[in-house]
């Protein structure tokens, strides 16, 4: 560890304590962590007294770590955030007023705020499927521009077995298992569960823009017992494994297969969608509709890359409805 | 001299940790190799039992936490091997009794003597768990071609990733059976590395040999004729950097092989 009596060799200390809530807490590091200066750099993070959860540290964790950055330790007054850390391997320590004095501390311009993210989101916003994810860094827009640029190849590749249709979106995928209302159908994918509409009180079916916020990028494989949760869309490179939580405000995708729970607009947001390249989620929940996997469908032990089908699921009218790329065959 | 220290551990129960443990254990000290085996598994320790030992231990780990020995006193000389020693665990404690720096520090200190320090683990996340990997620079996961076994396996992989110390984690395929494997009833190991994508170091078939030497508190690596004792070997062989190629589990005669062999010398005999 780069670490000696409380200050951090080759990086930054960054002050988060004034964050209201963890949202703002990531909003506010991703701006910062965009600076050229910090790339690539050990961080300190001073958390104040922000009570954050395993999964929401790791989340942080994983958004420094995409930024080639890594976390040096934390400055935490909150036994909660503590305890996370400690569980992730993240070492904590205290910052001393000495350290900031003697200009360990980098104060970043003012500038580097929501202005110049705000263009950038635009700029993604204007791709012709409009279902780009808002992305801070470069590395996040070469990332989410490859995959539109892979979904178009499908659909210029396959357009002429597609049957034309309004919607940009169902020119690639095609209906495939809805629920269609039937609960307990043999032959649908996923299957309602019968709890009604399981959103907490005080919550009301909306139609937020999470684009506004920054997207979380995850390069890697979620194990049993991990979980992702965040308010805005969420990105994951690799699989998720039977067992592990994807919990998202907004989006989800995954570049691989989908095998433990996902939670799509967990705060009551109707528009999110979960995009797989292979939707085998045990509970698939969007809003307030939970679904399970259907009992019948006998999902191998292992996936072959070659039987990967993108899947999309999304609400419509009131159920959870799944698209699925056309098949050659 | 700075040794290897491996923690051997699974998540689930009962998927043989401390077997494993005490095999690879005996093979590499009869390669000569220096070799102390603790066990942490506080309050059930079965260790000893499989080493044969039990009858042995004057002071335990929580003796030498707590100060009572010193730490060479409460290493238990194997009967055969003198390359081989164990720290047994306290079987009246329980997992608080230790924490895990104490662990990392009887880790440390057994490593400047010897060139393996294998810590078995207890099954479970729990405190037993956090002190066994805490003084460990390397892991094997020992799993069986079972959904539990494997999803346990996964989440312990994902715990061990998040351990910066740990800079190997490599899978060990227990109770492997390949004639269940052939009918599909059983996931393949391609099946199991496919769903765990770690390194694999060994693949051990089901031996009901494992049972009687388990009794009989001794490790199935001196059996030389048994089959599992030979696939524990190479293990061994693996973690010393050698290159073995995995054991052919192919069983060359099914069942109605078998009779048709038997009526062919029959025939012979005729």
């Amino acid at each position: 560890m780069l670490l000696e009596k409380g200050f951090v060799k080759n990086g930054f200390i960054i002050d988060l304590s004034n964050a209201k809530n963890t949202t703002q807490l990531v909003f506010e590091l991703s701006s910062i962590m965009e600076h050229p200066d910090v790339k690539g750099k050990n961080v300190c993070l001073k958390l104040g007294g922000s009570d954050l959860k395993q999964s929401q540290l790791l989340s942080i964790k994983a958004l420094i770590e995409s930024m080639d950055s890594s976390i040096a330790f934390i400055d935490t007054t909150s036994e909660q955030t503590e305890a996370s850390a400690v569980s992730l391997g993240i070492m904590v320590s205290k910052v001393s007023d000495q350290d900031i004095q003697d200009g360990i501390v980098g104060t970043l311009p003012d500038e580097v705020s929501e202005e110049s993210v705000m263009v950038k989101s635009e700029e993604i916003s204007l791709d012709s499927s409009g279902q780009s994810e808002a992305s801070l860094s470069s590395s996040h827009i070469e990332t989410t521009e490859g995959i539109e640029d892979i979904y178009n190849e499908i659909s210029a590749e396959e357009l002429s077995e597609i049957i034309p249709s309004e919607d940009s979106e169902k020119t690639y995928f095609t209906k495939f298992a809805a629920n269609e209302g039937l609960l307990n159908d043999e032959h649908s994918k996923y299957i309602l569960l019968d709890t009604g509409n399981v959103l907490p009180e005080g919550v009301e079916e909306n139609s937020t823009n999470t684009e506004s916020l920054p997207t979380l990028y995850l390069n890697q494989t979620l194990r049993s017992g991990q979980t992702v949760s965040y308010d805005g869309n969420i990105l994951i490179i690799g699989d998720a494994h039977p067992g592990s939580e994807i919990i998202a405000g907004g989006d989800i995708t995954v570049w691989g297969i989908l095998g433990g729970i996902a939670h799509a607009g967990n705060a009551g947001n109707i528009t999110s969608k979960v995009r797989a390249l292979k939707l085998n989620a045990i509970q698939l929940r969007i809003a307030g509709l939970y679904a399970r996997r259907n009992d019948t469908l006998n999902v191998p032990y292992v996936q072959k890359s070659n039987e990967f089908t993108p899947e999309v699921a999304q609400i419509e009218d009131g159920k959870i409805v799944i698209y699925k790329k056309l098949r050659r065959d | 001299m700075t040794g290897r220290v491996i923690v051997i551990t699974s998540g689930k129960g009962g998927v043989g940790k401390t077997t494993t443990s005490a095999n690879i254990g005996t093979a590499l000290a009869k390669a000569g190799h220096k070799v102390v085996l603790i066990d942490t598994d506080l309050g059930l320790r079965n260790l000893d039992l499989l080493l044969g030992l039990e009858n042995r231990i004057v002071y335990t780990i929580v003796d030498v936490i707590e100060e009572r020995c010193k730490l060479k006193q409460a290493l238990v000389k194997d009967k055969k091997n003198p390359n081989l020693s164990l720290l047994a665990a306290a079987q009246t404690r329980d997992k608080t009794a230790v924490n895990a720096e104490q662990l990392k520090e009887i880790c440390d200190t057994l490593r400047e003597e010897n060139d393996f320090v294998l810590v078995d683990c207890p099954a479970g996340i729990e405190q037993g768990f956090q002190n066994a990997v805490a003084g460990a620079n390397e892991a094997i996961v020992v799993t069986t071609p079972e959904m539990s076994a494997i999803r346990d396996a996964d989440r312990i992989i994902g715990l061990l990733a998040t351990k910066e110390e740990i800079s190997s984690t490599k899978l060990l395929l227990n109770r492997v059976r390949p004639s269940l494997i052939k009918s599909n009833e059983m996931m393949s190991v391609d099946d199991v590395i496919g769903i765990l994508e770690i390194p694999l170091i060994g693949i051990i078939p089901e031996d009901t040999g494992i049972i009687t030497s388990t009794n009989k508190g001794e490790p199935i690596v001196n059996d030389e004729n048994a089959l599992a004792g030979k696939a524990y070997r190479n293990v061994a062989q693996r973690i010393l950097g050698e290159e073995v190629p995995f054991l052919d589990l192919d069983e060359p005669k099914g069942f109605m092989a078998k009779i048709k062999n038997a009526f062919a010398k029959l025939k012979v005999k005729v």
